[in-house]
């Protein structure tokens, strides 16, 4: 069986599991269901990281931002001007990825200069958000959003609609995320990565491309933030600007593995759910300690994150089988 | 004769046995749940409430000796809408009568709305945000709102007589509702007042201060803000010096807390307070209370432990009336509950329909020498106010 062949199977198991399997079994338990949501919802945000890192070589503090600027436009379309909730989600997408054009001129900077430029839009995007108390409410925020409607029958608004779109967020996103990663646009990005300088002399538009993929990171993070703001159906600028939009997606993308398309959901199911569901009721006032234990072993024994050492074991294994 | 007594005795203790087995299945136990923030940025105050909720439990269960048993299962928010949410489903799915807790309007929002979803009555007094009771949410209830607060505030500044006032507030939801009602009243009473809004990421108050000092020139300087944002604003007055009658604050500020660590910046600043410092009770619940939190945590009370122990005593008392009308097993819990009318350690509390507390007044303090002295309003006051007086 060639690898590509045990991907698939591997990955239609895996999908098969999320949209059947997970709403059979858990679809009663609205806590589990709930945190799985929550998850999710990092998750989202950890595939657009990733992909504006892996793909357009960029380190961002700074997706908050983009988090933020999504479920604010959403909320407001939704709240305002009645825009259908559905509709509204994918404005904030394209509200977000507007937002990004402003950061296009820290495009021109690169490493750790870049990341303190993009943390400072977002600064800027929290105190635009606070001062425009007459669209956003200002610091108070906005409390009773509409949530997801239903839909022939079915409740959108309730836990399981709730999980099935996010779900279903996560997962575009992340093909979209291979999608290009296999196009001959991923060819010239990876091959920017080397060296940048000669891909230009070849004539690869690469400011353009690093352009295109943080528009297309920012869209998807607003996608996931309108999501968010529906979901909870409260926002304030505290809340949607929180860096925890920015850290808690970088950790779960490095912990799953930034470098592979389905690492940074896999990194964001395990930390958050064996966070909430396995540390907290052990130790109720100090369990991110022992995550923060977890993610520097990770960094130490396997720093290409989860994914690439799950798929190192079976290898080593052959070879002893060998032997 | 011997055979008959001991048969007699037999009798008589299975008889007793019955009895006692059958009041042991009356007496029930109930099991509250509690979502607070225990980490994360507010919590401080999130420890404080759940104090006041241990202390009611336990003189919950002093009470109710021999009839019921109470328990509280405590979920962690982390200070998080997500986590707040997450903590009531489960607290739902364990089974808990309803849930008392909650800090800050912007969890409190969300987490009430899933206790509303689970059919959960949803109790307290970490919430002050108008739009809180304005969802008209029926499982919905808080013990204390903004008006309190204002009314305070106003009533201490009207009673000094003064004719300007410069307010300096954060730009949060409370915080800024509470400064404009304070404003809308002054300015209603004839009173000259200037507004100041800052920022929460707000360090050097001195621009802010030489403002006020240069520009407004006013009798009393009204704070509404928080802990840290008090300090700064107090710091930057000692500096600038303005030449004010005095300086008054909301919640966080007449506190013991705020006495032991800043007794420079303290001196004469007025802030809400439930209670004078040391603290004096004589009412028998109060005096109960206030041994209880010593008994369990060794130090006295403060007003956040205050809060947490009413809002929960109010709930187990209508858990006890719902469970002896047959009602709570059936939903009946929020209809018991809008019936409450009781003198408590904050005053008079009842709900309206929208489970507001209308009858919620705050009571003033100032800092005097280390102590926190109850100044107003006069029927409450355990010493006079020292006026004019700042603290540099």
């Amino acid at each position: 069986m060639t690898k590509t062949l045990m991907n698939r199977i591997v990955l239609t198991a895996a999908l098969a599991i999320a949209y059947v399997g997970v709403p059979l079994l858990l679809g009663g338990n609205a806590y589990v269901l709930g945190l799985i949501v929550a998850a999710l919802t990092i998750a989202g945000v950890a595939v657009a990281w990733a992909l504006l890192g892996n793909l357009g070589g960029m380190v961002s503090f700074g997706h908050a931002a983009f988090f933020g600027v999504g479920s604010y436009t959403s909320a407001v379309l939704a709240m305002k001007l009645g825009v259908p909730v559905f509709a509204a989600m994918l404005l904030g997408g394209v509200g977000a990825a507007v937002s990004s054009i402003a950061m296009l001129p820290a495009l021109r900077l690169r490493g750790p200069y870049f990341a303190l430029a993009i943390l400072a839009y977002a600064h800027i995007f929290q105190i635009l958000a606070t001062e425009m108390t007459a669209v956003t409410g200002g610091a108070g925020g906005l409390l009773s959003i509409p949530r997801f409607p239903t839909l022939l029958g079915f409740e959108f608004g309730e836990k399981l609609g709730g999980y099935l779109i996010v779900l279903t967020i996560v997962v575009l996103a992340a093909f979209a995320y291979d999608a290009i990663r296999r196009s001959t646009w991923g060819l010239a990005l990876k091959a920017m990565h080397d060296t940048e300088v000669a891909t230009r002399v070849v004539g690869v538009p690469s400011t353009h491309l690093k352009a295109a993929m943080l528009v297309l990171s920012a869209f998807i993070t607003g996608v996931v933030g309108a999501f968010n703001a529906h979901f909870i159906s409260f926002l304030d600028p505290d809340y949607a600007f929180s860096s925890g939009w920015t850290v808690l997606p970088i950790a779960a993308a490095i912990f799953g593995g930034y470098r592979t398309v389905w690492g940074p959901v896999v990194g964001a199911l395990a930390i958050y759910l064996v966070d909430q569901l396995l540390f907290k009721p052990i130790l109720p006032h100090g369990h991110q300690m022992i995550l923060g234990v977890l993610l520097c072993a990770m960094i130490l024994f396997s720093p290409g994150g989860l994914m690439p050492a799950l798929r190192r074991r079976p290898v080593k294994e052959n070879r002893h089988a060998h032997a | 004769m011997t055979r008959t007594i001991a048969k007699f005795a037999t009798v008589s203790a299975l008889a007793l046995s019955v009895a006692l087995g059958a009041g042991a299945a009356q007496a029930k136990e109930f099991l509250l749940g509690s979502e607070l923030p225990l980490t994360g940025s507010l919590a401080r105050v999130g420890q404080g409430m759940h104090e006041g909720i241990a202390v009611a439990i336990e003189m919950a269960n002093k009470s109710y000796a021999g009839k019921h048993s109470f328990k509280v299962q405590t979920i962690d928010d982390e200070t998080s809408p997500a986590k707040g949410v997450a903590a009531v489903e489960k607290l739902a799915g364990d089974g808990v009568v309803a849930i008392t807790g909650g800090y800050g309007s912007n969890i409190i929002g969300p987490a009430s709305e899933a206790a509303q979803k689970a059919g959960l009555v949803y109790i307290t007094s970490g919430g002050v945000s108008p739009e809180l009771t304005q969802r008209g949410y029926p499982t919905f209830f808080r013990i204390n709102n903004t008006d309190g607060y204002a009314l305070a505030m106003i009533g201490l500044i009207q009673e000094m007589g003064a004719k300007k006032v410069s307010i300096v507030y954060l730009n949060k939801d409370a915080t800024s509702s509470l400064a404009k009602q304070v404003n809308t009243a002054l300015t209603g009473k004839s009173i000259t007042v200037g507004m100041h809004e800052f920022d929460g990421s707000t360090s050097d108050f001195k621009p802010l201060m030489n403002k006020v000092k240069l520009q407004d020139r006013p009798d009393v300087i009204a704070m509404v803000g928080y802990e840290n944002d008090y300090v700064g604003i107090l710091r930057a007055a000692k500096v600038l010096k303005p030449q004010v009658k005095a300086v008054v604050g909301v919640w966080s500020l007449a506190t013991a807390q705020m006495a032991k660590e800043f007794p420079d910046l303290m001196e004469n600043v007025y802030g809400t307070s439930m209670l004078p410092y040391p603290v004096e009770f004589t009412q028998p619940e109060a005096v109960e209370f206030a041994a209880t939190y010593k008994k369990l945590f060794n130090k006295d009370p403060d007003y956040l432990g205050q809060f947490g122990y009413v809002q929960t005593r109010l709930l187990i008392d209508a858990v006890v009336r719902a469970d002896e009308a047959g009602t709570l097993g059936k939903g009946g819990l929020p209809e018991e509950l809008r019936k409450t009318d009781a003198n408590t350690l904050i005053g008079r509390v009842t709900f309206d329909k929208n489970g507001d507390n209308l009858n919620f007044t705050h009571r003033m303090g100032q800092h005097q020498g280390g102590k926190v002295v109850l100044v107003w309003p006069s029927d409450a006051a355990n010493g006079k106010m020292n006026f004019p007086a700042v603290p540099w």
